[in-house]
């Protein structure tokens, strides 16, 4: 009898997500899980032609695997030098090796195109997490609503790509929505409202989808309202009322099988949503990796509801899901049932 | 600087270009007169991608703070606690042609510059730019 052969071990898609030093500190450590102090200091201004740190790695255990690559320039950096900043991203992206998908992180999904640039570059799908943002966001949202069973939701930074296919998805949903400006409002039956003050007025259910906050004054929002946000810096100016519930609109929870190993832990941790869940962005490059999609699920201003619609039946097949958190925390959904 | 009040069309159909592909919208919809934020819709990261495009398109650099930063240059005392002065009101109304008089008023908050931005402004912004680098003042790409 002849012994079966010996089965290759299975190559499993492998993704990069590119993600950018957040200050001068975090420059001057983001070389310490590769060892690179000498290469990223304080003193250095981290923009060399091969200036690019190996970051930290994850595995969806059998599915896929990925590894996190740094951008040694802080969003200052990033700003003043946008061309530089694709460069230094690209050369990231080679350090990462073979991948068959790239995300964005933080601004490094905004500059240079909001990705088209990359991804004019390169020979892989370039997607700059505005699918998984707004996915995660909707499902939230839709959460929510289930339990507030709002008259109207107002939507913030509605003239976004991640505002436009949230209103999309929420009007096809059967609500009614009001948004911040007369564009938002364009070709949709909504109500439009002049800026974001007059939009969250009296709102039960509030959206906070742009990519920047700071555009609504906290006061202005009423007591017992629900914010469910993915704005950095948030969308509300000012604590507001202790009623009003502030959501993280982009948690995700991952599933038994995601392995961060230490340094992952310690990125999940210093990304701002702490060790139990991950930005929903960080996931869309796994995602696609994954998935027979040859075009990104977002790049530019690119994002349709089918995307987001696309991107959520592939994301909750592999484990991964929404999760209604405040900071760290994740919330009961019977804090937010209306007394 | 007044270029807008006669556009080149190449040089327009190019601004125009970045403008839709930074917002989203037709090119027909950018409008020279169209005020950024209250016509056009743009938020404060379109602005980051409005010029990076016509950077890119112009292969010219625009700097941080641009227009507010000249009219710092120029006005010596430009604001005072946020709020701008006489002389930054007057500095900025001699950068910004296109923008009515009548805008720049009194009282007038630092953070609400932008507020009367239009596309022109950035017209106007590129092709002083590109005069510039023409006569090797800098401003290259």
């Amino acid at each position: 009898m002849a012994l079966p052969a010996e089965q290759p071990p299975a190559v499993l898609p492998r993704f990069c997500f590119v993600v950018h030093a957040l200050s001068r500190l975090h420059r001057g450590i983001m070389g310490v899980p590769s060892a690179r102090l000498g290469l990223i200091s304080q003193w250095s201004d981290g923009t060399g032609p091969d200036d690019a740190v190996p970051v930290c790695s994850f595995r969806l255990e059998g599915v896929a695997e990925g590894v996190v690559v740094g951008v040694p320039m802080t969003p200052q950096d990033l700003l003043i030098d946008q061309e530089r900043a694709v460069d230094r991203m690209q050369s990231a992206v080679a350090l990462a090796g073979t991948v068959s998908a790239v995300g964005l992180g933080s601004l490094c999904a905004v500059v240079g195109g909001r990705g088209d640039e990359l991804a004019d570059r390169l020979e892989v799908p370039v997607t700059n997490g505005g699918a998984a943002t707004a996915w995660a966001l909707l499902e939230n949202v839709r959460a929510v609503s289930r339990l507030r069973n709002p008259s109207s939701i107002a939507v913030v930074g509605a003239r976004s790509p991640v505002g436009q296919a949230v209103v999309r998805c929420l009007i096809a949903d059967g609500h009614r929505v009001r948004v911040d400006h007369p564009r938002a409002g364009k070709g949709l039956d909504v109500d439009v409202c002049q800026g974001a003050e007059a939009a969250v007025a009296g709102a039960a259910v509030i959206v906070g989808a742009g990519p920047t906050g700071g555009t609504v004054p906290a006061a202005s929002v009423m007591p017992g309202a629900v914010v469910v946000d993915v704005a950095i810096p948030g969308t509300l100016i000012g604590k507001p009322d202790p009623s009003v519930m502030v959501l993280a609109g982009e948690a995700v929870a991952f599933p038994a099988h995601w392995r961060k190993g230490v340094w992952g832990w310690l990125y999940h941790v210093l990304s701002g949503y702490g060790p139990n869940q991950v930005f929903a962005c960080l996931i869309e490059p796994l995602v696609l990796a994954v998935s027979d999609r040859v075009e990104p699920f977002s790049v530019g201003r690119k994002l349709e509801a089918s995307d987001v619609a696309a991107f959520g039946v592939a994301a909750s097949k592999l484990g991964f899901s929404p999760r209604l958190a405040t900071g760290w925390n994740a919330v009961d959904s019977g804090a937010l049932v209306r007394s | 600087m007044s270029y807008h009040t006669n556009p080149d069309a190449a040089v327009w159909a190019k601004v125009q270009d970045a403008f839709a592909a930074a917002l989203g919208l037709e090119e027909d919809e950018v409008q020279l007169d169209a005020k950024l934020i209250e016509d056009l819709g743009a938020e404060s990261l379109d602005f980051l991608d409005i010029v990076y495009r016509l950077e890119r398109a112009f292969d010219i650099k625009i700097p941080r703070g641009g227009i507010e930063g000249t009219a710092q240059e120029e006005a010596g005392e430009y604001e005072v606690d946020g709020i701008l002065t006489d002389s930054g009101l007057a500095a900025l109304k001699q950068l910004m042609p296109e923008v009515p008089a009548d805008e720049f008023v009194e009282g007038m908050r630092v953070t609400e510059v932008p507020e009367v931005f239009r596309v022109a402004t950035f017209y106007n912004l590129v092709c002083h730019l590109m005069e510039q680098k023409a006569s090797g003042d800098g401003a290259a790409g």
